[in-house]
């Protein structure tokens, strides 16, 4: 997954495992393997297995349906609403050269009329029935995902089939995307976000297509025929998940789902995407000029991948470190001890291709220098003298105490059982992730911490006129060395903001 | 913690307010009783998991600051994480945190809300370090000590939320005009000089006035009865006593009329895209709830999203503008601002985007709406408070600021047929009043450095 500089806040290290991007290859469901039935045509509702996962956390009920589409469901029959997720293990990255925005073109078409039902009839119609569906995407993955009451979830699905199987791509709406996106290159150029996110790409991945970007080129060569045939090779039946929750059996919901993919194609060939090897870190910070009081400072470096044994304990680890809020070393210090941010804050990053451990924070330009010395003086402490019993203990406590609040809403476990699939981690994960958090050892952690917190292993990105920072690094191919704002790219989903402030800071 | 709301963020968040209409929905009935010390309590039952937010809403926000204090409410806020008698520094987060527990606070003009996200058994808990914060913190009042490196983060959080950035920096000027004689003409935050100057004694003098049980509401959803909240309440809250018997006067006051429209303009390098706003005084749900319902339905049809008219004229039919809407503020207590918004296509200007956007408005302010449109938005709103019913923390939110800022419970519940016992007639009528020829606006421009153009 593309490189996200916002950082992993505390209220979301809870469902950080859960969160992390897509990991491996794509789920082999046994289910799914053993039917072989993806084609069968969904004519008589022939005998649907439904196996149950009684777990601490959430009932999951396992099936295939008819139509050859695996589902995992969650029964909850005491609010009237049904969430449903769907999704495909392809994204932007694997846009065809010279074609970057063309998921998202995609995308953003998908509620945007089908059938005989233009752009403003289709959100007529989803208003009409108190409903919302739309998709989006990032650069391994694409979603989509429905909301609706359970009274007219019938009339609701016939929509999303609808969507899914007869989008019309029309030239209005087309148009808007484009316009949208041409407007946003211009606005990126100022999102301290993109630009810092742009810098590290261009520092530690120059040539992965994780670093490619949309242009007025790419955008203007984008056409409605291009993003249909897109469709085609990235919704497919086969590797396709869907999760539901929501006041709904298997039976009701098998036959509406297979009406919702009843069109798209079996399979389709994938684009494999290499798995990023990052560059060296810079030798020293990376600036980043924009005019504004407030320096933003992010870092980033190696991380171990999802399936790394080295994964849950750096995962405790990155409590203490950075992401536990103010149970964190760097929030104690940085704001409560200097009063130098608002918020500081680390995560691992973890996806199919690329694995990274990252932070950053926001301090005035005068402190900037004293800000990332900060940084550097606790990474030191916590990679040469480890991490305390008491440490330990209060990050297990909070990590497996705090899981459950990740399953209080259909949204959330929806949102939540999707992760699970998408990153293959099993239907039993909910209910071992709490065991494999309290099998880390400090020995394990202080490891961890030797090996990945030493400084000099992170990329420093300054964006703002920030002081006190003696030296500078430039990027290193020549070539490069000027931040090339009019190629960089900035993949939105639909409807999101651009100039989104630095996320609030979150407790916990 | 330490974070505040605008008012945009708070009103949007909150307008909506579930609904039991008719099955099965005992179970989800509000319940609500008030200790004997005079703090008010309400229950929303959620059995789907085994969890609760635990919310403490104190009466008191942005507007009660003495003149030259502003933004103590919001770093009193802060300075409530520190520490009390039985609570050394940064214990009472690490409580929480022990227990698996999620944390947090934020300040509005009009209240102040601290919360816990936690498993049902550590509830009590809870309670006890919410009662115990209510009546024995400690201020440091150490020139260099935790009071004034709290400030330093609040001048950073300010950095962060406003002065970077060209929009919201416009918007706190486009307020402080708004609301001449207002408190909500300063951002809850304060301004950054008065901030610099707020003492532990600010602190100290605010705390004692405004913090008692008598202006607290608690709110309490997720995994609960009623009777099991109240028997925890009376052991902890329930014992504290009062002293004040005289409740402070609220700093709210009536919103004077604007005497006359200006222009503000912003202009800042950082700003790539233009965009203009107009800002007109409206209501509010406490101060006209018929009107404001009214508003609500008639701004939805107007500007509220990609089916409205605004939206489909100037985005979608001329396409002369990326964006284009319309909304208001409605859950703040005194008159809150209804705002109008567009930002142009390339090469659109501002001068004529205006024109286009608010011949929209002469067109459906002469002509009024159809019955289709202002159904259709009825039942979006009414429908939005079934959805609501989904997020424990969303409800707490609705019911604890509605009942912060002198609403009722029977408010809320009956939000779904008050908005659609609104006609067309109505949000006509309502839309007709605010947005009128003899009303004054504000007009903000938020522009590229190029087009320099400041007042």
């Amino acid at each position: 997954m593309r490189i996200t500089v916002k950082p992993l806040f505390g209220a979301a290290a809870a469902a950080a495992l859960l969160l992390a991007a897509c990991e491996t290859v794509p789920a082999t469901d046994a289910a799914l393997d053993d039917t072989g039935a993806a084609e069968a045509a969904p004519a008589e509702p022939a005998e649907m297995v439904v196996e149950v996962h009684e777990g601490d956390f959430a009932t999951i009920q396992q099936f295939v349906t008819p139509g050859g589409v695996s589902v995992w469901l969650v029964e909850e029959p005491s609010i009237p609403i049904l969430s449903l997720r769907m999704a495909w293990e392809q994204g932007e990255a694997s846009d065809p050269e010279g074609l970057e925005g063309l998921t998202s073109a995609l995308v953003y078409q998908m509620n945007e009329g089908a059938g005989d039902l233009d752009s403003l009839a289709f959100a007529t119609r989803m208003e009409e029935l108190n409903m919302s569906f739309g998709c989006g995407s990032d650069s391994e993955t694409v979603y989509c995902s429905a909301s609706m009451l359970t009274d007219n979830a019938d009339e609701a699905m016939d929509l999303v089939a609808l969507a899914m199987n007869e989008p019309r791509m029309d030239e209005g709406p087309f148009e808007r995307f484009r316009r949208e996106q041409l407007i946003s290159l211009k606005t990126r150029e100022t999102s301290q976000q993109y630009l810092a996110r742009r810098a590290l790409e261009q520092a530690l991945m120059p040539d992965h297509p994780f670093a490619r970007e949309t242009s007025e080129e790419s955008i203007n060569a984008l056409t409605p025929e291009l993003a249909l045939a897109r469709k085609d090779e990235v919704m497919v039946k086969d590797g396709m998940f869907v999760t539901a929750v929501g006041a709904m059996s298997p039976q009701e919901l098998a036959p509406l789902i297979d009406e919702a993919v009843a069109g798209l194609p079996a399979t389709s060939d994938e684009t494999p995407i290499e798995d990023v090897d990052l560059r060296d870190p810079l030798e020293a910070p990376l600036v980043v000029d924009l005019p504004q009081p407030q320096s933003l400072v992010i870092f980033v470096g190696k991380g171990p991948a999802r399936d790394d044994p080295d994964f849950f304990p750096a995962y405790v680890l990155n409590y203490t470190f950075g992401g536990g809020g103010f149970e964190s070393r760097l929030m104690k210090d940085l704001r409560v001890e200097k009063g130098l941010t608002y918020g500081v804050y680390t995560g691992l990053d973890t996806g199919d291709h690329l694995n990274f451990w990252q932070g950053g924070g926001s301090t005035k330009n005068e402190s900037a220098g004293a800000f990332i010395e900060g940084l550097r003086t606790e990474m030191t402490d916590i990679a040469e003298n480890g991490v305390t019993e008491q440490e330990l203990e209060d990050a297990k406590a909070y990590l497996t105490g705090s899981y459950p609040l990740s399953f209080d809403s259909n949204s959330k476990i929806a949102g939540n059982l999707m992760s699970v699939r998408l990153e293959d981690l099993g239907i039993d994960y909910l209910d071992r992730r709490n065991a494999l958090v309290e099998a880390v050892t400090l020995e394990d952690v202080n490891r961890i911490a030797a090996e990945y917190l030493q400084p000099d292993n992170f990329t420093y990105i300054v964006v703002g006129q920030p002081e006190g920072i003696e030296e500078t690094a430039s990027l290193p191919d020549p070539e490069d060395e000027e931040i090339s704002l009019d190629d960089a790219g900035d993949q939105e989903e639909h409807n999101s903001e651009e100039t989104e402030a630095f996320p609030d800071p979150d407790h916990g | 913690m330490r974070a505040y709301l605008a008012g945009g963020l708070a009103a949007v968040a909150f307008t909506a307010s579930p609904a039991f209409a008719d099955t099965a929905e005992a179970e989800w009935a509000p319940a609500t009783f008030e200790l004997d010390n005079g703090m008010e309590v309400v229950v929303l039952p959620d059995h789907r998991a085994p969890v609760v937010t635990h919310m403490v809403w104190y009466k008191v926000g942005a507007v009660d600051e003495d003149p030259g204090k502003s933004g103590i409410a919001h770093l009193f806020e802060h300075i409530m994480f520190k520490e009390t008698d039985d609570l050394g520094p940064g214990e009472f987060d690490n409580i929480v945190s022990r227990l698996g527990g999620q944390n947090n606070a934020f300040t509005s003009w009009d209240y102040t809300a601290y919360y816990e996200r936690v498993a049902k058994q550590h509830l009590e808990k809870m309670m006890e370090l919410e009662a115990e914060r209510m009546t024995d913190l400690i201020i440091n009042d150490d020139p260099e000590g935790p009071f004034i490196s709290e400030r330093d983060v609040v001048k950073e959080e300010r950095r962060q939320r406003i002065d970077n950035n060209p929009g919201v920096i416009l918007q706190e000027q486009v307020m402080s005009a708004l609301y001449q004689d207002h408190p909500y003409n300063i951002t809850v935050i304060g301004k950054m000089e008065e901030v610099s100057a707020l003492t532990p004694e600010d602190g100290l003098n605010f705390y004692r006035k405004w913090y008692t049980p008598s202006e607290a509401v608690l709110v309490v959803a997720g995994d609960v009865t009623p009777e099991d909240v109240r028997i925890m309440a009376e052991n902890t809250y329930g014992q504290i006593e009062v002293t004040e018997t005289e409740p402070p006067t609220r700093g709210w006051r009536p919103v004077e009329p604007l005497a006359e429209t200006q222009l503000l303009t912003h202009s800042d390098p950082k700003v790539r895209q233009p965009n203009w706003q107009r800002w007109y005084l409206s209501t509010s749900y406490q101060e006209d709830k018929e009107m404001a319902y009214a508003l609500d339905v008639a701004l939805d049809v107007l500007g509220g999203g990609r089916t409205s008219r605004l939206y489909q004229a100037l985005v979608e039919d001329q396409k002369i503008a990326v964006s284009a809407s319309a909304g208001a503020w409605l859950s703040l207590h005194d008159t809150a601002p209804a705002i109008l918004s567009a930002s142009p296509s390339d090469g659109v200007s501002l001068d004529d985007l205006e024109t286009a956007y608010m011949a929209v408005v002469a067109d459906v302010l002469e002509n009024g709406f159809t019955e289709e449109e202002v159904e259709r938005s009825r039942n979006s709103l009414a429908a939005s408070s079934i959805y609501q019913r989904d997020s424990q923390q969303s409800m707490a939110n609705t019911y604890g600021s509605t009942l912060a800022i002198g609403g009722t419970v029977e408010d809320v519940l009956s939000y779904p047929d008050d908005i659609r016992a609104v006609t067309a007639e109505d949000a006509i009528a309502a839309l007709r009043t605010v947005l009128g020829e003899d009303r004054n606006y504000i007009e903000a421009h938020l522009l590229p450095a190029e087009e320099e153009g400041d007042q």
